[in-house]
């Protein structure tokens, strides 16, 4: 029996050795911090620490890849940081899942908050997340092509069809009209067709909840109009597995003249194709209707494990001042008057600022993953030839309705 | 030459002919490079250079400044430290406890053999989205989250079972008359296992090795989850901070592979031909 | 020697497994049976979680994907082990070389090989349309037949060095007594390669093509990265839906009796092949 008191030995001392510990201490605030605003947001704790003495502000940097899987898992195991920023789309998951503390008490003049953001992150009764950044797309064009495609690079589409005419007249030689995406993550694609719907005056579920309403004659117009880009070869071959990305790729490389993207593309394509000269416009409409579009963007959200939470708070009030909030955001601030700052006057912007107003926050509910997923699946059936546009979207409006039910 | 050391033996192994063999190396190394080379070329392109159509193989412009950013401007040398730390660590744990383990199983009858062995490989079958959370909390009970000792013990439980397998089997592989040659001499049990066992199948140790260090030096969910602060990070993180949210810098993600993946490949060019060739060729005379 | 000896050696490997992964599959099991507040809820999760048409799908593709990737991985695995155990000039070099797929970052090569197959930006439809082997641009990734074979072809690439490294350890510890027996006989190289070669490394086989199996149910890396199951569900696979229901749709108590199912249906595997391996031969008697 020398063996077995020798394993057992062995088998303890390994995991004794481990006692050594490197805990947050009180006074601490940890704030989870994505790593495209590092800089910034060092500053700005250096400038709270400097006139708050005895907190002592700690940023530990996460990264886009995973995100949301880290997130869970540190809220879900009780040992989480003391803010995090998060997108609002995540928002009522955390909510609802009882992962996160209301924030009612720490916005301050909620009046001057966008409203769409504000109505993204309630639930309940309640607010569960400090919007900071909102944005919504706009269209990228190419000048140069649509000169070469004899058309006004300063009057672009406003309608529809004059979308479809503009892409039909863009797409020559090897280029592309107008890109649309359907592949990667299921958001992309959300973000670029559920506008249309909307806009048409259809949506995925009905207002109150509780009927899918996908197979809608409007909404089937709109996914008909959204998925024909692609039919009629007016947008790439590659449609299927292009994300938001590999659309702005194909854009630089001069294959794609126009797409649906956010504000955040004209610095990277500036810096990788000086040459071409950006347009940017908004989301043409149906003739006679209002335009639309998703309203995307991030939030800050207290975990209900945070050990430090009063002291996060404020630290909160302070990160979200006119100022610093319109210092922080990466597109635009969730403060009507952060919006007004020199920084956001910028005549490449003013499409895109334009389009604010328009942005809708997608419905709040529980099973909303889904229900894009399974519309999504629709969307790429309709892209692989499966189905029709009205079978698949009665097929996903089926799905969609059992899990509303 | 090389060769004279083979024709040295009594007999010599009749083997591939030589054609076949070339044939064959050129089909490997290129099956194996071609994903390798875009990669490296890739990192010494500017960005313009990088997505064009069509596709351009060599670099008009080839420039280092990738290879600058990373090894400079980033946090990769701290989390080259990190990585080798927590690799090394967890694959030797891994490593002496799986020689012990497959010892047992692969020389021992005993009741219930089979299902203690089945029992070796149940962390493995829950999927990562399944025990990641409940593992968190293990870590963070014992107070080890954000230490390198929360990586290892992980990384441990991830390569220990198949550690423990491949063992088992190499282990298998060796004839019984050397042990019990050993046994008659009045050797123990451990002795046994240190002065026969481990000796005739140090490739198989050596592959199992490779494998636990490869697997933890590329693992990125749990080092994601489990070490947050930069001061325990690894490198599969590292690659993850060139992106942000609508971008990738490219250029400088393939230079951080590069920095991440040849220094293995050449550690290992090293390692078998100092140590693996040599003692196979000694303990084929015993 | 009927004693329990051979379990005090597993015994320290034993113990440190169970510390650390008991309470996960506690947790799991437990959450499997509860709702999201705690409560007892019996078999609803499971219910639950069968009834929407894509977990057949996915249990489909699992097969195809976990029996393309294994049967390639093996075959080119072998191959590559018995070629680099031949003598040769820089053999050590060609060895290490064989690594390299295996050494790359998972989430880089996803991103490399989906790059390359690109429809558009692809190095693989440039290649094939320059030199004339096809007509037009093929969308490998896009394509309702092509893309699942795509994925299996990378996750081959990615893990047949695994094979090729655990097979060639193997072929390196056979005694030098079994060749020569061998050749007294007469024996060509093929009949080597048949009779004293693969005999000798069946072990290693089987040991390998179990982890193999394992691994590749649990896979998600490649295809999570490239295509997220699409397009249109054709390369959503189990343990991706698992991963969909759990960080995506913060239903991890689905989640869970997905993984317990999972769990189930793989721990049958496992035994009925560890009392495959029991019975070969190589224990003390």
């Amino acid at each position: 029996m020398k063996l077995l008191k020798l394993a057992g030995f062995f088998a303890l001392s390994v995991l004794s050795t481990v006692t050594m510990n490197t805990g947050a201490q009180a006074g601490d605030v940890v704030w989870w911090a994505p790593n495209w605003g590092e800089e910034r947001a060092r500053t700005l704790a250096q400038k709270y620490m400097a006139a708050n003495a005895g907190t002592n502000i700690k940023i530990e940097v996460t990264v886009a890849n995973g995100l949301p899987e880290r997130v869970l898992t540190a809220m879900r195991s009780g040992a989480a940081p003391d803010i995090i920023e998060v997108q609002h789309g995540w928002v009522n998951g955390y909510a609802q899942g009882d992962l996160i503390v209301p924030l009612d008490d720490t916005i301050q003049d909620k009046e001057d908050y966008v409203k769409a953001a504000i109505n993204y992150v309630s639930w309940n009764g309640k607010i569960w997340a400090m919007p900071y950044r909102i944005e919504t797309h706009g269209v990228i064009y190419n000048k140069d092509h649509f000169k070469e495609a004899g058309l006004d690079p300063e009057k672009p589409p406003k309608t529809w069809d004059d979308l479809i005419a503009a892409a039909k007249a863009l797409t020559k030689s090897g280029r592309y009209g107008f890109g649309i995406t359907g592949g990667g993550e299921v958001g992309n694609t959300i973000f670029r067709s559920l506008p249309f719907i909307w806009m048409n005056g259809g949506d995925i579920i009905s207002p109150d909840m509780k009927k899918a309403v996908l197979n809608s004659p409007e909404a089937v117009k709109a996914v008909e109009f959204y998925t024909n880009f692609y039919k009629q070869g007016l947008a790439p071959k590659s449609t299927l597995e292009n994300d938001g990305l590999a659309l702005r790729r194909l854009f630089i490389a001069g294959t794609v003249s126009a797409y649906q993207s956010g504000q955040f593309d004209l610095p990277a394509i500036q810096k990788e194709n000086p040459n071409i000269k950006l347009g940017a416009m908004m989301i043409p409409a149906p003739a006679g209707k209002q335009t639309a579009a998703v309203l995307g963007g991030w939030s800050y959200v207290i975990p209900k494990s945070a050990k430090n939470p009063v002291e996060s708070k404020k630290f909160l009030q302070f990160l979200n001042t006119t100022e610093n909030q319109g210092y922080y955001t990466d597109t635009f601030p969730a403060r009507t008057s952060s919006i007004k700052l020199p920084r956001f006057d910028d005549s490449m912007l003013k499409p895109f600022a334009e389009m604010l107003p328009y942005g809708r926050p997608v419905p709040v509910h529980k099973n909303w993953v889904k229900i894009v997923q399974a519309y999504f699946d629709g969307i790429q059936r309709i892209l692989l030839g499966d189905q029709s546009v009205q079978k698949s979207m009665d097929e996903a409006n089926e799905e969609i309705q059992a899990l509303l039910n | 030459m090389r060769r004279s050391r083979f024709t040295s033996r009594s007999l010599r192994r009749p083997g591939l002919n030589r054609p076949s063999i070339f044939l064959g190396c050129i089909v490997l190394v290129f099956v194996c490079l071609f994903p390798f080379v875009w990669m490296s070329l890739s990192s010494i392109k500017v960005l313009n250079e990088l997505y064009t159509i069509p596709p351009q193989w060599w670099p008009e412009h080839p420039t280092l400044a990738n290879y600058h950013k990373v090894l400079f401007e980033s946090r990769i040398p701290r989390y080259f430290l990190n990585s080798i730390i927590v690799s090394v660590a967890a694959t030797g744990l891994a490593l002496v406890l799986a020689v012990f383990a497959a010892n047992g199983f692969a020389r021992f009858r005993f009741r219930g053999r089979s299902f203690w062995q089945a029992c070796i490989l149940v962390g493995q079958l829950l999927p990562t989205a399944a025990i990641i959370v409940p593992l968190f909390i293990t870590l963070r009970v014992l107070g080890l989250v954000n230490t390198y000792w929360g990586l290892i013990l992980v990384y441990m439980i991830i390569t220990l079972p198949l550690s423990v397998w491949m063992l088992t089997s190499y282990f298998k592989a060796i004839p019984l008359e050397l042990e019990e040659a050993a046994i008659i001499d009045g050797a123990s049990r451990v002795g046994i296992l240190f002065r026969i066992t481990l000796p005739l199948s140090l490739p198989g140790i050596v592959a199992v090795l490779v494998y636990a260090f490869i697997t933890t030096w590329n693992e990125f969910i749990f080092a994601l989850c489990f070490a947050t602060d930069s001061r325990v990070k690894t490198l599969p993180i590292g690659l993850a901070e060139f992106s942000t949210e609508f971008n990738t810098d490219w250029g400088a993600v393939m230079a951080a592979s590069m920095v991440m993946t040849v220094p293995i490949a050449l550690l290992f060019l090293v390692f078998q031909r100092h140590f693996v060739g040599g003692l196979t060729a000694g303990a084929t005379k015993g | 020697m009927k004693s329990n000896t051979g379990l005090v050696f597993a015994l320290p490997a034993l113990i440190v497994l169970f510390m650390l992964i008991a309470y996960p599959v506690f947790y799991t099991g437990w959450l499997s049976v509860t709702n999201d507040q705690g409560q007892f809820t019996g078999l609803q999760n499971f219910s639950a979680v069968l009834r929407p048409r894509v977990t057949t799908q996915a249990l489909w593709n699992t097969l195809w994907w976990v029996a393309g990737s294994i049967f390639f991985q093996v075959l080119l695995g072998v191959t590559a082990a018995i070629l680099l155990n031949q003598n040769f000039m820089g053999r050590a070099l060609v060895r290490s070389i064989a690594l390299i797929p295996w050494v790359i970052p998972g989430i880089v090569a996803a991103t490399t090989w989906a790059w390359m197959f690109h429809t558009e930006f692809g190095i693989i439809n440039y290649m094939l349309t320059s030199t004339g082997a096809l007509d037009e641009p093929v969308g490998w990734l896009t394509r309702s037949n092509t893309v699942m074979p795509a994925m299996i072809a990378i996750n081959v690439w990615k893990l047949f060095p695994f094979v090729a490294i655990m097979v060639l350890a193997g072929l390196q510890t056979i005694p030098q007594e079994l060749y020569e027996a061998a050749r007294m006989d007469g024996a060509s190289y093929w009949e080597e390669v048949r009779h004293v070669m693969l005999p000798q490394i069946r072990p290693v086989i089987t040991a390998v093509t179990l982890l193999l199996v394992i691994w590749a149910l649990n896979a998600i890396t490649i295809i999570y990265a490239i295509t997220r199951g699409g397009p249109a569900n054709r390369t959503v696979i189990t343990p991706i839906q698992i991963f969909r229901l759990a960080f995506e749709n913060v239903e991890f108590n689905q989640a869970a009796a997905l993984s317990v199912m999972f769990f189930a249906v793989v721990m049958l595997i496992v035994l009925a092949y560890s009392k495959a391996f029991a019975s070969q031969p190589g224990e003390v008697q």
